[in-house]
């Protein structure tokens, strides 16, 4: 019964999901739309690792702006198709977030996090600097070609739409997967207590390396579709911090470590972003992100579990409430 | 050549001493309260903009602004560990890492909306003069900067060590629950630590404003020298950061000279990645935690 009235619940949301371009057309809705998906998928891939394994980075802007450049510097230097410069990137990422993570893994807790965040602002200083390479500071516009969708460009935001649905779709199925896997046991160990996943034969730092490429190269993928979508890179854009903050904060407020949290984080922290910018207008910088520590502190000081936690704790509530409805769902 | 090496050695130390601040600031906090305060760099901030609106508005020097700086962060570290810090305290690094991370977002965003992205400066009447010795130029904001500075640590230090509290604070940062059972009060031990710790940062945004811009953003810099400068130093050794801070302000002053002006940030990222890769645990040696 419970699991009849699960895939039920995901049916009707794909259907909606799927439908919505099809009934808004409003340019600013649409982008508010792609903006949530996108950023739940990067919330997606950091999940992997930050959620489950507990291995907080802050760094995660690293292997977006690798992923973007990857992809731009082929199709604007050698007429690569978007596409196959998204695998490129992702595969560029993942080979990255080795050395990275040799190195910051020898850290842990808040040092680990510190680590990341470095290692975050070194590539972006590379990328400021070695100008020939990959237009510095400046950065480049990507050569509009119109409707191409070989090139991964479209006329219409709900093609875009349905792009980004797809690496979504594509992230929260691997999340399942690991999640319902030895490795999905073994992440939550480490994240729980590494040493003592250790002692019963957990071999954590392969464990957090394997996990660690998942997740890069998941995010360099959003990486290049994010370039794609606003026709522009610099290391400003691609590096951001914010990227990084944002990866990790919709994930904490969702629901760290479950499979749909950073999905509900982002739906709440986008949502009260566009109102706040449909109110105040764009002129009041600082307000966005002071609206969301506050609701980052107080999901930490109250709700550590996230929002995912308070609805598991409605139901359960509910539960208790008619035990006739418990009796049916579990039985 | 061997003057300009001089030169930036000079400059390198003389902005080591500020770094040393924010970074026994956090050390201080590591090693006592066992949390790492990423909004440290947003109460240098903090610190820099009461002196700025002191100086303007009540034309209070910003060297005399140390005695209003140094205890409103006091009192507000205690507070801050009283009501928020207190209550994530515990085996989980999760909430302690994102509380002290939302703290710095919401403390620079609000400054970015009350004061704007401007850059605010302090004009002193000894902020252009400097000594000429030999060849070599000190400016004298910077050098008061750092003698301020080496003796705040120091005072520091002595309070550590010959204190009743002071010595409580280093007998609670060894083994807490041993402590608790002496019969030291943690939570009061805890409290003192972290208003120690901001005062200092509050003194370092004192000290820095007469040669140094106010802006929302300006913590960022700091504290990314400090996290650095504390691990190179042995997390939660006071005397290590001290001596990383003062290495890491030299080591960016000579990658400004000799690599170019945008470089010096490299440097310290160098400097971090390969203690990270060859000395994990600092340079003073130690446990990595």
């Amino acid at each position: 019964m419970a699991i009849r009235w699960k895939i039920f619940a995901l049916a009707l949301l794909v259907a909606v999901v799927l439908a919505l371009p099809q009934v808004v057309h409003d340019a600013f809705a649409l982008d508010i739309f792609i903006r949530i998906l996108l950023f739940s998928f990067i919330g997606v891939a950091w999940n992997l690792m930050g959620g489950y394994a507990k291995q907080l980075s802050l760094g995660h802007a690293a292997y977006f702006g690798l992923g973007a450049y990857t992809s731009t510097i082929m199709q604007v230097d050698f007429g690569i198709s978007p596409w196959i410069g998204m695998i490129a990137g992702g595969i560029v990422a993942m080979l990255a977030s080795l050395p990275i993570g040799w190195l910051c893994f020898r850290l842990r807790g808040p040092y680990f996090t510190i680590a990341t965040i470095a290692t975050a602002q070194a590539l972006m200083l590379v990328f400021l600097k070695f100008r020939d390479f990959a237009w510095g500071a400046e950065g480049t516009t990507i050569p509009n070609l119109g409707s191409s969708p070989l090139m991964m460009q479209f006329e219409t935001k709900a093609s875009y739409y349905y792009v980004v649905l797809g690496l979504l779709a594509l992230g929260l199925l691997i999340t399942d997967r690991i999640e319902k896997s030895w490795m999905g046991y073994y992440l939550v160990a480490i994240g729980e207590d590494e040493d003592a996943a250790e002692a019963i034969g957990v071999n954590a730092p392969r464990i957090k390396r394997d996990i660690y490429m998942i997740s890069a190269f998941l995010t360099a993928l959003a990486g290049t579709f994010y370039v794609q979508y606003i026709y522009f890179i610099d290391p400003a854009t691609a590096f951001s911090f914010s990227i990084s903050i944002e990866a990790a904060l919709v994930s904490i407020v969702g629901g760290i470590g479950t499979l749909w949290g950073p999905v509900v984080g982002t739906v709440l922290l986008e949502t009260t972003s566009a109102l706040l910018q449909s109110w105040l207008g764009s002129s009041t910088g600082g307000i966005q992100l002071t609206v969301y520590a506050l609701i980052l502190m107080a999901v930490i000081l109250w709700r550590p579990t996230g929002l995912m936690g308070l609805i598991a704790e409605a139901w359960r509530h509910y539960l208790h409430r008619n035990p006739a409805r418990a009796r049916t769902t579990h039985g | 050549m061997l003057e300009t090496v001089a030169q930036a050695v000079i400059n390198g130390l003389l902005i080591g001493g500020i770094y040393a601040l924010v970074s026994i600031g956090v050390t201080l906090i590591f090693g006592v309260v066992k949390i790492v305060n990423f909004a440290q760099g947003e109460f240098v901030m903090i610190g820099m903009y009461i002196t700025f609106f002191l100086f303007n508005s009540l034309g209070i020097d910003p060297l005399l602004s140390l005695f209003v700086s140094m205890p409103v962060l006091f009192v507000l570290g205690a507070l801050i560990q009283h009501f928020l810090i207190r209550r994530v305290l515990g085996p989980n690094d999760m909430p302690q890492i994102f509380l002290t991370f939302a703290l710095s977002l919401l403390l620079l965003n609000l400054s970015l909306l009350l004061f704007s992205a401007n850059y605010r400066t302090v004009h002193t009447f000894y902020s252009d003069e400097a000594i000429h010795l030999g060849g070599l130029y000190i400016p004298v904001a910077k050098l008061i900067a750092f003698v301020v500075a080496m003796g705040l640590s120091g005072a520091l230090w002595v309070f550590l060590h010959t204190t009743d509290l002071g010595k409580a604070m280093r007998a609670a940062a060894q083994n807490r629950d041993v402590a608790t059972l002496m019969g030291i009060n943690p939570n009061r031990v805890f409290a003192v630590a972290f208003g120690a710790a901001l005062a200092l940062a509050g003194a370092a945004g004192s000290l820095l404003m007469p040669f140094y811009s106010a802006y929302p953003f300006v913590g960022q810099v700091f504290v990314l020298m400090a996290f650095v400068a504390v691990v190179l130093g042995t997390l939660g050794n006071v005397v290590g950061a001290l001596v990383a801070s003062l290495m890491m302000g030299v080591a960016e002053s000579l990658g400004i000279q000799f690599v170019g002006a945008d470089s010096g940030l490299i440097v310290v990222f160098a400097m971090l990645l390969l203690t990270l890769a060859f000395k994990p645990t600092g340079l003073g040696g130690g446990r990595v935690r």
